[in-house]
């Protein structure tokens, strides 16, 4: 009886605090979604490159699993115990950075970008453990900061935190789709933290003045000229027909396999563009595919699972019971939303090309593992939400 | 918490985040319905382009015909071997096999076996039964194709006229070329869905898009006349040990070519092969050699005629009506030409003689009279309105213009020389088109080879037609010339082209080539039948004949043999009325 008893106010105490089902289903959807996705890209060419056709497929898993398990335990453990690791992490992933220059390094695509894990084989990409590290830290910052947060002095100190980082991704690493990451980041959790509105209007009308003026510059240019050279990746971008380079080639190829994929598309497992047109379609280009096969119809499905799961993330951050916690939702919100604009907006030539995956659903193991640890962070947020105050 | 002004701020901001991300998610999915909606028709046609990989089928070319619907070009199914770099697994074995049955070298076999193409062409034009013993074999990446070569099964016969195809089935000569478009049919694809390696998508399977075969021609040449012209040919070339005899057989009255034999002939079915012994020590010249075997020296070259000319000076002399057939001369063996003496082959004279004796001798101060009574403007009015100045537009390629003096530049000598056919170059099927012209009535025609094509039927699908100059001569004059070339045949220089029983017109020549005084001279002749109404007009023309070489003597015979067998082939009436009548007196033509 007492047992039984004890279990029910048990139960009562923790019905009291908040379980976010609803974005743990959207997160695993995903997940299950983007598995299905990747054995159908990458299953024609991992036959021929490994005679197993679920070679990714297995790769994959493994690491989706290790990201749920990671993902649990972080669920569980109060979010305030990291704060003691924010310098720590900052730290360590900066260095980190570096170990793709060591022997650990893995090269690919005339680019350093991984490192393995001694003994377990593991590769790792140090640019995500750096987004992880630097919302945790960002958000530290904010709580230290205070009210010095609302004056420029502080959203400097804010931004030049992680200049560092970003600007060593894009050298030692050379990705400059991360390090935008990282910034955007960055940028994001300030303008949250600070109440005003009108000096990053001010700033963020200029600097978008700034880029439509380059690209018109660009556009209106003799592209015969020398100068224009330096800017292949945005003429790529506006002509990808006239671009014998294979990053014309990849955009042509991914615009391919959209159009052709139409209204319904071509059903699961049919795309052409897979069959090596799209150079490693699991990666980067995986939207594409899914475009090819499953249509306008699965395409907007996919685009409606992020909008959810950025509202979840939404509620989470707005219900968060203090400032770090809400800090630390709005950091993977920036995350996981500037991937997927960007992503998508790759896909469709919407912008320059450049290499960045798609959350959940492209290939890749430590983007995946760190994608389930930030979510381990957000449950762990939104299980500190007391339902009384709501 | 909630009343914390910060709070609220903080909740304002990442709800407006939030809404701006979504926002901007709205847009690319407007981009996605663009390019997934109103771009999809597009980019899907150009990813089919990318993934399907086309193998042509050739198109089996149209036959060609002659009158008699005798297949004088035919195909034949022959094999194309191609390799697909990707799909070899034993290139080896591929390298081997590929070079002993096709006889082709190591290196060039290993070059196209380890070109990284989607398909690489072997070899084109592999018998059958290769093609069927590679395929044998069974190696992965090997592809033999079915199509078609050209085949030629009377080989040697009328060999530049008809011309050959080349190894992707397209004219190279000849009537070949000049009817390419109705000959060449219009080539199918197979599409094959391919990866982006140029591998097969087993399970998409192959599109095919049927080839067109091209249209059968029908030709006015006659097989058996062809045939039988060649043969005396190639006797004449033997026996007066000739560089080369041609015979051109047409029918005067609207321009059909019946035959047109130029020997040596080469072999169509095998036309790179020089003549055995022939050497030669770079490819250049083994091209030249080629191109001059391929020659078609009634067409594409041009000589002076000589005395057959004088039909021409005659025509023009009668309707100007500088000259009757009554008109009488005297020639003592020379003629003076302003400070020239231009001699008559008969260097003691014919002494006196009529017109139509003049003829009939064949005399040079005679033509020259006439000529020269004619005067340069006359006679060059006259050389132009006889269409000697244009082309005849046969449907042959490469059809050699006439090389004339510049009228300004020409004087009384000039005229003189070219009144009996020299110092001035045209083609053989000029001669023959503008003498056909002349006892025709005056009706210029255009000398041809192609009648009409057939559609699969069978049935006519085009008729070609052919310009026809009327007047050219008066309808009197041709008549008159007609009686008098009957009597050269019947009693003058041409007596060796009489056939028995016809009535026959004709003129010799004997000319010398430039260099004058090389001894190397042409013999030739050309007739019609009957006289009275030409149904039939052939031309011989022997190039360098040794031992006798004139032309009544070499070429006469030639042309009478081949009227003694074709006339009565060809149902032209034997002439009614005894002998007698061919010994008609000159003094009885008007």
């Amino acid at each position: 009886m007492a047992s039984r008893a004890m279990a029910r106010t048990k139960r009562k105490e923790q019905s009291e605090y908040y379980f976010d089902y609803s974005l743990l289903f959207i997160v695993l959807f995903l997940l299950g979604f983007g598995l299905v996705m990747i054995y159908s890209t990458s299953s024609y060419e991992a036959y021929q490159d490994y005679k197993d056709s679920a070679h990714y497929l297995k790769t994959q898993l493994l690491a989706s699993i290790l990201g749920l398990i990671a993902m649990i335990i972080v669920a569980n453990i109060p979010y305030h115990f990291w704060e003691k690791f924010a310098v720590l992490g900052y730290i360590v992933s900066f260095g980190m950075i570096f170990l793709v220059k060591t022997p650990l390094g893995i090269k690919s695509h005339g680019a350093t970008r991984w490192f393995r894990i001694p003994g377990i084989g593991l590769s790792v990409q140090p640019a995500e453990i750096v987004k992880l590290c630097m919302i945790l830290f960002l958000a530290c910052l904010v709580c230290k900061l205070g009210k010095n947060v609302r004056t420029w002095k502080g959203i400097i100190i804010m931004a030049l935190f992680a200049v560092p980082h970003a600007v060593m991704i894009k050298v030692v690493t050379q990705n400059l789709s991360s390090a935008i990451i990282v910034m955007g980041i960055a940028v994001l959790m300030v303008f949250v933290a600070d109440p005003h509105y009108k000096k990053y209007i001010v700033v963020g009308g200029i600097g978008c003045a700034a880029v439509a003026a380059l690209v018109f510059w660009i556009v209106t240019s003799d592209t015969a000229a020398g100068l224009s050279f330096r800017f292949t990746r945005i003429n790529t971008w506006l002509h990808p027909e006239t671009d014998p380079t294979d990053t014309g080639f990849q955009t042509l190829q991914a615009l391919y396999a959209i159009g052709s994929g139409g209204i319904w598309g071509k059903g699961l497992g049919q795309s052409m563009q897979k069959l090596g047109f799209i150079p490693e379609a699991q990666n980067d280009m995986i939207f594409s595919i899914i475009c090819e096969e499953l249509g306008l119809f699965g395409a907007i499905a996919i685009i409606l699972m992020f909008l959810m799961l950025l509202w979840r993330l939404m509620i989470i951050a707005n219900n968060a019971p203090d400032l770090f916690g809400s800090m630390l939702v709005v950091g993977v919100i920036g995350h996981i939303a500037i991937q997927v604009i960007l992503n998508i907006a790759v896909v469709t030539n919407s912008i320059p090309n450049t290499g960045i995956s798609l959350p959940f659903i492209s290939y890749g193991g430590s983007s995946v593992m760190f994608l389930l640890i930030e979510m381990g962070l957000v449950l762990s947020v939104a299980k500190r939400i007391q339902l009384k105050e709501v | 918490m909630l009343t914390n002004p910060n709070k609220i701020a903080h909740r304002k901001k990442i709800t407006l985040i939030t809404l701006f991300f979504a926002l901007i998610l709205a847009g690319l999915f407007g981009r996605l319905v663009y390019l997934m909606v109103w771009r999809a028709d597009y980019y899907a046609e150009k990813a089919v382009e990318l993934h399907e990989r086309e193998r042509s089928i050739k198109a089996a070319r149209g036959r060609i015909l002659d009158r008699n619907g005798t297949v004088i070009a035919d195909n034949r199914t022959v094999c194309t071997v191609s390799v697909i770099h990707n799909q070899i697994e034993e290139p080896e074995k591929v390298i081997q096999v590929l070079c002993r049955e096709l006889g082709l070298s190591e290196e060039f076999v290993t070059a196209r076996v380890e070109k990284y193409s989607s398909i690489e062409r072997i070899k084109s034009n592999v018998d059958k039964e290769t093609g069927d013993r590679i395929r044998e074999y069974d190696l992965a990446g090997v592809k033999v194709d079915e199509d078609y070569k050209r085949y030629y099964p009377f080989g040697e016969l009328a060999s530049k006229v008809l011309g050959f195809t080349g190894g992707d089935n397209q004219g190279i000569i000849g009537l070949e070329v000049i009817y390419e478009e109705y000959l060449q049919g219009k080539a199918g694809n197979i599409l094959t869905v391919t990866d982006a390696k140029g591998i097969e998508v087993e399970e998409a399977g192959e599109r095919r898009q049927e080839p067109i075969k091209g249209k059968d021609l029908v030709l006015s040449l006659d097989m058996n006349i062809q045939s039988y012209a060649s043969q005396l040919a190639v006797q004449a070339m033997k026996t007066k040990e000739a560089d080369s005899v041609s015979i051109l057989v047409m029918n005067p009255q609207n321009g059909e070519m019946l035959a047109m034999v130029n020997v040596p002939e080469f072999d169509l079915n095998d036309p790179y092969t020089l003549p055995e012994g022939t050497l030669y020590q770079t490819q250049e010249e083994y091209q030249n050699l080629l191109n001059a075997m391929w020659r078609n020296g009634c067409i594409n070259d041009t000589y002076e005629p000589g005395s057959t000319f004088k039909i021409i000076t005659a025509a023009a002399g009668l309707e100007e009506g500088v000259v009757t057939p009554q008109s009488t001369f005297h020639c003592p063996g020379y003629i003076v030409v302003d400070d020239r003496r231009i001699h008559c082959s008969k260097r003691n004279g014919h002494g006196a003689e009529d017109f139509i004796r003049g003829t009939m001798n064949s005399c040079n101060p005679v033509f020259i009279t006439v000529g020269l009574r004619l005067g340069v403007d006359k006679y060059y009015e006259y050389f132009e309105k006889f269409g000697l100045k244009k082309k005849t537009g046969i449907d042959l390629p490469g059809e050699a213009g006439t090389i004339m003096h510049k009228k300004e530049d020409m004087g009384n000598v000039e005229l003189a020389t070219v009144s009996f056919g020299q110092s001035f170059q045209i083609t053989p099927i000029q001669l023959l088109t503008t003498a056909a012209s002349i006892v025709n009535g005056g009706r210029r025609v255009t000398p041809h080879f192609g009648v009409e094509v057939l559609d699969e039927e069978g049935e006519a699908s085009q008729i070609f037609s052919y310009p026809v100059e009327e007047g050219i001569v008066s309808s009197e004059t041709s008549e008159t010339l007609r009686g008098i070339l009957k009597l050269v045949v019947s009693e003058g220089t041409g007596k060796n082209g009489k056939v028995e029983g016809f009535s026959i017109g004709g003129k010799t020549a004997t000319s010398q080539t430039l260099p004058r005084g090389s001894g190397r001279y042409i013999a030739s002749f050309m007739g019609f039948a009957p006289a009275e109404d030409p149904q039939v007009i052939a031309l011989a023309i022997i190039n360098n004949p040794q031992g006798v070489y004139y032309g009544g003597q070499v070429a006469a015979p030639i042309v009478r043999q081949l009227y003694e067998n074709i006339l009565p082939y060809l149902g032209i009436a034997k002439e009614n009325g005894d002998e007698n009548n061919s010994s008609q007196s000159p003094a009885d033509i008007p």
